[in-house]
């Protein structure tokens, strides 16, 4: 088979092209050498200045494990079984504390793990939470060594520490 | 429009037994299913006749019922004067250990890629397709993904297929663990 | 885990006839797994003599993530985010026509504002998915500058995705029976401002590109793929537009809302290059971003405020059925064929017909004959992307 090669063209339509070339080419550069001076630069130098998020953005999520009723919905509409949720009844005659929103918490939450790696970040679990503990956060620069670091464990101290940061109320 | 085309297959092409099903309501889709042993004349004619030509393959898809498998061809006409939907063609296949069908490939050339698929994910051969090998699932891997009684092989290649550190087991498991944790207090205390 | 060699080598032609008593053979070459111009793990395999390609056999499967099966044992809803990652380009246009496919066999009524604003966020998408189509078209044929203004304009949108769902790229926000959020009338006014500031750029880059005589060189008559070729390997979108077939489902087979707008379908028309060729492909993707800026602005004059989110129970339960729903989406028609049993809250069979599958396949067609820099334009002006191919 023979290649497909343009057929060889006369002594006129070869300088045509190039003209052609040439001119076109130097009305793009027109175009661009504008940006010199004429467009202001749109890169943001980052990590010195950062953007704001949209309230929207789904990033890192977050559990206010004070507020978990155990309802166990956020596990159940995962997509990818990533929230491990483990849960046992009061001893009788423990006080039942309120929700901020007003729900009665009965059942004494005792595990509430996210694997962080597996979590697609769609949001499903946020939407189907009845008080509203679990949202997602603006964090994303939370990349770890080890992907053992991945799991978040929402009831060790040092995650309830971010309680301040995040939870607005 | 499906009864008509199942009774124009079946007066030009015999032994088709083309048989039409008419969907109840626009929630479902009506489909023609044929004899799987004739599907290459039967494709051969809707494709070449001159009342109701249908000049492209759309897709090809498989489908595992437990006692049988079918395999679903999706045909369509390109023709802006002429829009005629989707047609639905099945062919039945009841043999689960060597099922096999015949290729169109020779009619259309979009099945070459789509019989592949439907061989990696259920096994169906396609006689006289060309270069019928595994096309998504990696060339020596064993089993038929789609079907409903696959089970995953433990090693492919020396790599674990579900290792335990990826499968969260332990979370899974707390509260079983826990209950267990206390029976060995529990029994250690006594 | 190489099986070429169980179907015997290929045959060899007799390419060089000068130089055949040198004997010399055909280089096998792997425009391989990683490779900035293939848009993805696309591994190709290419004999090539001397400069020119004698085969060219696409490998597939190196993202395959097994999404047909993993929707067999999640739920409905549950499934848009493994949808959303099929084309991840073109996110918002996976999610509608798998929500069509759900909200036709349930058989809901979606209010009127939550059609319209699908209109506009998956033209708006269509627009992005066709720049960075753009961008990177020009990059693998060496241009760098044309890649930057693209994702400039990108970034636009995608800001405005992410002020309205959440998400940069992979949204979860077409819901069954409607959407998840509303667009306020602050955002749809940047809109808006987007379309004006869109026609002018487009105009902008028909200069520095497409109207560029090295770009011509390189593109035009390069990689023809005629009506008769596109209609046996069922190719669609782009692809059959380009090669002069004026073939649109938003036209043809109107769904939602589409039939109350007024635009136009573009076709290759050659005027540089024969009809079927990259550069008629490359054209038909530029004229789609203009109708789409039309489309946009007609939905915006015709919003109305209203629900967005139709009656969908709680507990997703379909009927026993199957259903086959496709759509026009920016690389071709992608369909879902859906398979359910009575009152399961899971797909029985969920298959994904990808538009860039079946174009793969059209590549060892047009490939032999070629230099591997005009392949390197082939691949590029077919536009794939391997979440598709894989799933």
């Amino acid at each position: 088979m023979s290649a497909q090669v343009h057929q060889t063209s006369s002594l006129k339509e070869y300088f045509a092209a190039l003209a052609s070339g040439v001119f076109t080419s130097l009305k793009g550069m027109w175009i661009t050498f504008r940006y010199v001076w004429a467009v202001k630069p749109v890169s943001i130098e980052y990590p010195e200045v950062r953007e704001v998020l949209p309230d929207r953005a789904r990033m890192r999520l977050f559990n206010d494990v004070q507020n978990c009723i155990s309802c166990t919905q956020c596990a159940m509409a995962c997509p990818v079984d990533c929230i491990y949720i483990a849960s046992e009844k009061f001893p009788e005659g423990t006080e039942i504390k309120k929700t901020s929103n007003g729900q009665p918490i009965r059942l004494h939450l005792t595990q509430f793990t996210i694997d962080t790696a597996l979590c697609c970040y769609c949001g499903l679990c946020t939407t189907v939470c009845p008080t509203e503990c679990l949202t997602h956060s603006h964090d994303f620069e939370f990349s770890a060594y080890t992907i053992d670091q991945m799991k978040y464990d929402y009831l060790a101290p040092d995650i309830i520490a971010w309680r301040d940061r995040i939870v607005k109320s | 429009m499906h009864k008509q085309l199942s009774d124009l297959i079946n007066r030009n092409v015999t032994g088709a037994n083309a048989v039409a099903f008419l969907a109840a309501d626009k929630k479902n889709d009506s489909s023609i299913t044929v004899e799987a042993s004739h599907i290459f004349k039967v494709v051969n004619f809707l494709k070449n006749n001159s009342e109701n030509s249908w000049n492209s393959l759309h897709c090809i898809s498989g489908v595992d019922y437990m006692d049988h498998m079918e395999v679903c061809y999706m045909l369509t006409n390109y023709d802006p004067n002429n829009n005629k939907g989707v047609l639905i063609l099945k062919a039945k296949l009841t043999d689960r250990v060597n099922p096999n069908i015949d290729s169109i490939v020779n009619l259309f050339l979009a099945a070459n890629f789509q019989e592949r698929e439907v061989y990696d994910m259920f096994g169906i051969k396609f006689n006289n397709h060309p270069d019928l090998r595994r096309i998504l699932c990696p060339d020596d891997w064993e089993g038929w993904p789609l079907r409903k009684d696959y089970v995953a092989q433990k090693y492919y290649q020396g790599i674990e297929v579900y290792p335990d550190n990826k499968m969260n087991m332990e979370d899974r498991e707390y509260i079983v663990r826990q209950e267990m944790i206390k029976k060995a207090q529990a029994a250690k205390a006594q | 885990m190489q099986t070429r060699w169980d179907i015997g080598e290929p045959e060899k032609p007799t390419i060089n006839q000068d130089t055949e008593q040198l004997k010399s053979e055909l280089l096998v070459l792997n425009m391989g797994p990683q490779h900035p111009a293939t848009h993805g793990v696309l591994r190709i395999e290419i004999w090539t003599d001397s400069e020119i390609v004698a085969h060219a056999i696409p490998h597939v499967g190196y993202l395959h993530r097994c999404m047909e099966k993993h929707a067999e044992n999640i739920d409905f809803r549950g499934i848009i985010p493994f949808v959303d990652r099929l084309d991840y380009l073109a996110a918002m246009n996976m999610e509608w026509t798998y929500a069509a496919a759900l909200e036709k066999m349930l058989g809901t009524e979606v209010p009127r504002r939550a059609e319209l604003l699908r209109i506009l966020t998956c033209e708006l998408q269509r627009i992005a998915s066709h720049l960075m189509a753009f961008g990177t078209y020009a990059l693998d044929l060496g241009a760098f500058t044309p890649f930057l203004y693209a994702f400039d304009y990108r970034e636009k949108i995608l800001r405005l995705f992410e002020e309205v769902s959440g998400a940069r790229l992979l949204y979860n926000y077409i819901w069954i029976g409607g959407l998840w959020n509303d667009w306020t009338n602050e955002q749809l006014e940047r809109v808006s401002a987007f379309c004006d500031d869109m026609e002018e750029e487009a105009k902008k880059y028909h200069e520095l590109v497409s109207m560029n005589k090295i770009f011509i060189e390189r593109t035009a008559n390069v990689g023809v793929m005629n009506i008769d070729d596109c209609l046996t390997y069922g190719a669609s979108g782009p692809v059959l537009r380009g090669a002069g077939m004026k073939w649109d489902l938003r036209k043809n087979e109107p769904y939602s809302l589409y039939s109350e707008f007024d635009f136009d379908i573009p076709v290759g028309e050659a005027e540089h290059g024969v009809v079927g060729d990259c550069w008629n492909r490359y054209m038909v993707r530029m004229k789609e971003v203009v109708q789409s800026i039309r489309i946009i602005r007609q939905v915006i004059e015709k919003l109305e405020p209203g629900p967005i989110m139709g009656k969908v129970p709680k507990v997703l339960k379909l009927p026993e059925g199957e259903i086959y729903v496709r759509h026009e989406c920016p690389r071709g028609e992608l369909a879902f064929h859906l398979v359910t049993k009575q009152d399961e809250k899971m797909p029985y069979r969920l298959k994904v017909k990808s538009p860039c599958f079946t174009h793969v396949s059209m590549l060892p067609h047009v490939a032999p004959g070629q230099m591997i820099a005009d392949f390197v334009a082939t691949v590029g002006s077919i536009d794939i992307v391997l979440g598709e191919v894989d799933r």
